[in-house]
């Protein structure tokens, strides 16, 4: 029974990173209308960048490296835009796919040109936690929990009760109709960067101080980010949150039925689960 | 031909069809007007199957057809053309022609190695008609182009001509004449018309209300969703409803 | 001399793979990311029945069945959607599918890998040395290549292309784009399949690490540079970026800077696919017709 709490704990803080992950590439795909195929890889650079400011020669103190982590992670978010998917914004699907994928494995080798392949952490030792209702957690995993809520606190105040929020939620709305009425498209696809890349870059540090790093971390996850999107509906940022959640549980709680080995593949199990039972597809409203 | 019995369908909230009941009988040419946002294309897309209405039915020749895919609804007969034309722009003008070929032999993989003798026969017949239409109207030299290359206008007649290549019992159009010049419309009427006598029946979308006048011999009018006239052109032209309409008075 | 061969080798099973990829997304317009997937069920199917004795006949039909198979399976769900989702689901697939062949280790052996895949025996005749093995990949490049033609020249291939330029258009006129679609893919599987087996009985050796999406980005990468839809494309990419990445491998460069070569050339390839999308995305070879 314990065992079963334990996993359902596992699974909400899980599912907390897979939730953050998932917000920031919805809302890429709401304002641009593509899958950010490299958005794994701002996940893992998040990760690694602090890992870098932490290690040699900086040794930073945490919560100071978190400054660079994340101001490097969003420059490289608006970097991918400005060189890559801005010339790209008027051709093909296929042509911007295929440069996605193309960032995505450039990111990949380049963190492991730099960090190797193996398996890291950041090197934190594992404080002795609390105990509650037979459910143990360390200071990690608190500090994953208030961060999460800290993270989704912010994108609700910036998306509802800020100007560009409203400009955004406008844009992805209809971006021919937000122009004619004067919204600064450019900005807005700026500031919908920055988010989403902040975010990717919070969850990637989040889950490898849970788990650890490593140059292949971004892949899987961008999978499973796209299955709680399709679990909560495509480009619903709420939708993305709540189905990030549910694919961490759905994962620590299939531990009880099959093989660890077989975890990283629940998410897209689920994703094919759900593109099976998806209703009709509705070609009409396909631009 | 076609049926509707209190079609609707909303989006988000906004209803852009409520309650369409309407019924083509037996005329050539049937048109559908009304101001813009009034549904009408709308209600292409659900008798052709690009959309699945709220509620209501749909009947072709007696057969209900709502609920059923795109590509069914065409094969039982009834072919549509796009508001925004829409070709295939990186294959030439006789391959846009010879794709619209219903059932063709040469589809299947197995006959491909097994009964190539009868798709030669099939492709030879298909390209004559293709030819033949596409001289039809007035794109022979332009039959190795690229589709994307030609002008709008001659993208319009080209979809025409592809629609009739399909061998539909039915042509739905949208807005056959928008946007391109006043000869080319007057060619586009004279393509329907002869079409026409050929046994082909149409419905059309369409704001120029010349061209309407001319060819159609029945009017819907659509507004806000919601038939609000029908009847022969001369009728319309002087219903009180139908010129608030348009006024929005 | 032995290098010559080899390359050729190299050459011709990765034209194979190419040719494949090329009609699912240079001729159908489909995001197929995961095609190293296909090649893997091929290569490991292959490699356990021969090792189980079966004969290679035998091995070889079941091998390209069961990646049609599988490509049949992964399309169902994912091609009802738009390009975006079928991109994803075949990443995904790529991924999981390696998984499996690391953990079944009392099927595959896991992380260990396959030894001793015996070299291939067809009507009695073994072709175990170098010459000979490439007239076999010749040998099957040729009939690639021929029936690919086929289907690209004929109506289907016509379809498939109208389904590239506008799916909508082809439904409006009739057309079950859905269908044409898996058509596509399965076809496209069971040739990634093929290459899969010439390359696992080629190697004797293979393990889950040969089938990761660094595979897939090269077969890609030689698609778009070679020049997607077109008949040569798939040939002269494979030819210009084998020829690169082999003989990198036979330059007697110091060991010790492998670690960083590897992920460099990775770097190099995953930058040539961005600089390709932005300034050349037709590749090498244009896609022949009366454009411009």
């Amino acid at each position: 029974m314990s065992y079963i709490l334990q996993s359902i704990f596992n699974g909400l803080l899980a599912g907390c990173i897979y939730a953050l992950f998932a917000m920031g590439l919805t809302m890429v795909y709401r304002v641009l209308n593509f899958v950010n195929f490299a958005h794994g890889e701002l996940i893992m650079w998040g990760a690694y960048l602090l890992y870098l400011f932490m290690g040699d020669p900086f040794h930073f103190p945490l919560y100071v490296a978190l400054i660079p982590a994340l101001g490097f992670t969003i420059l490289l978010g608006l970097g991918m835009d400005w060189i890559v998917f801005k010339p790209l914004r008027r051709t093909n699907r296929l042509t911007l796919l295929i440069a996605a994928l193309g960032i995505s494995f450039f990111l990949r080798n380049g963190a492991q040109l730099f960090w190797g392949a193996e398996l890291r952490t950041y090197g934190f030792e594992i404080k002795r936690g609390w105990r509650l209702f037979h459910i143990s957690m360390t200071a990690n995993q608190m500090a994953i929990i208030l961060a999460t809520l800290g993270c989704i606190i912010i994108v609700y105040l910036l998306l509802y009760r800020s100007i560009i929020g409203k400009a955004m939620r406008a844009v992805s709305d209809n971006l021919e109709l937000a122009r004619v009425t004067g919204i600064n498209a450019k900005k807005t696809i700026r500031f919908t960067w920055i988010i989403s890349s902040a975010l990717a870059c919070v969850g990637g540090i989040l889950l490898a101080l849970d788990t650890n790093l490593q140059p292949g971390m971004g892949m899987i996850n961008l999978v499973k980010a796209f299955a709680a999107i399709l679990l909560g509906g495509v480009g619903n940022v709420w939708g993305a949150l709540w189905g990030g959640i549910f694919i961490g549980l759905a994962e620590n709680l299939s531990v009880l039925f099959i093989s660890t080995g077989y975890k990283d593949s629940i998410a897209f199990g689920m994703m094919v689960l759900l593109l099976l039972l998806r209703p009709r597809v509705l070609y009409g409203s396909q631009e | 031909m076609i049926e509707t019995k209190g079609l609707s369908k909303s989006f988000g909230g906004i209803q852009a069809l409520s309650n369409c009941t309407l019924s083509l009988k037996g005329h050539a040419i049937t048109g559908l007007i009304g101001p813009n946002g009034s549904g009408k294309t709308t209600l292409f897309n659900l008798i052709t199957g690009f959309l699945p209405p709220d509620s209501g039915e749909i009947y072709f020749k007696g057969k209900r057809i709502d609920g059923r895919l795109p590509h069914e609804v065409a094969s039982a007969g009834i072919v549509r053309t796009f508001q925004l034309t829409r070709v295939l722009p990186k294959m030439t003008v006789l391959d846009n022609m010879l794709i619209a070929c219903p059932r063709q032999t040469g589809e299947t993989l197995s006959s491909l190695f097994f009964h190539s003798n009868t798709i030669r026969v099939e492709e030879n017949q298909n390209r004559k008609r293709a030819l033949e239409l596409i001289e039809w109207v007035g794109l022979s030299h332009l039959k190795d182009q690229w589709a994307g290359n030609l002008s709008y206008g001659q993208q319009k007649l080209l979809e025409l001509a592809r629609a009739l290549m399909a061998n539909p019992t039915m042509i739905l159009l949208d807005e056959p004449t928008a946007g391109i010049n006043p000869i080319m419309i007057q060619t586009m009427m004279e393509l329907i018309l002869k079409m026409k006598e050929w046994g082909m029946i149409f419905f059309i979308i369409e704001h120029n209300m010349d061209v309407i006048i001319e060819l159609c011999e029945w009017i819907f009018v659509l507004d806000n969703g919601e038939k609000i006239a029908e009847g022969k052109p001369k009728e319309i032209q002087q219903n009180p409803r139908v010129i608030e309409a348009y006024l929005g008075v | 001399m032995d290098l010559f061969l080899h390359l050729w080798i190299m050459i011709f099973i990765y034209s194979i793979f190419a040719m494949s990829l090329n009609l699912e997304m240079g001729y159908t317009g489909l995001f197929n990311f995961g095609h190293i997937a296909f090649f893997g069920i091929g290569a490991y199917t292959s490699a356990l029945l021969t090792l189980h004795q079966i004969p290679f006949a035998l091995a070889f039909v079941v091998a390209l069945v069961a990646s049609g198979f599988f490509g049949f399976l992964l399309s169902i769900p994912s091609l009802r959607l738009r390009g975006d989702y079928f991109g994803i689901a075949t990443l995904g697939f790529g991924e999981i599918l390696r998984m499996v062949f690391q953990n079944e280790v009392w099927l595959t052996k896991g992380p260990m890998g396959l030894p001793g895949i015996p070299k291939p025996i067809l009507f009695s005749y073994r072709f175990a040395t170098l010459p000979q093995y490439l007239l076999l990949t010749m040998g099957l490049t040729i009939v690639t290549f021929l029936i690919l033609r086929i289907i690209i020249r004929s109506p289907l291939g016509r379809t498939l292309r109208g389904i590239r330029e506008d799916e909508i258009v082809l439904m409006a006129l009739g057309k079950n784009a859905f269908h044409f679609k898996i058509k596509s893919v399965v076809i496209g599987s069971v040739f990634a399949g093929l290459a899969g087996v010439l390359w696992t009985h080629y190697t004797t050796f293979i393990s889950p690490g040969d089938f990761t999406l660094s595979e897939t980005i090269l077969v890609l990468l030689i698609v778009v540079l070679g020049g997607k839809g077109t008949e040569w494309g798939p040939l002269m990419g494979a030819f210009v970026l084998i020829f690169f990445q082999e003989s990198l491998r036979f330059l007697k460069l110091p060991t010790e800077w492998g670690r960083y070569l590897a992920p460099l050339q990775q770097m190099i390839f995953g930058g040539l696919l961005i600089f390709l999308m932005i300034y050349r995305p037709e590749g090498l070879i244009r896609e022949k017709g009366e454009g411009r």
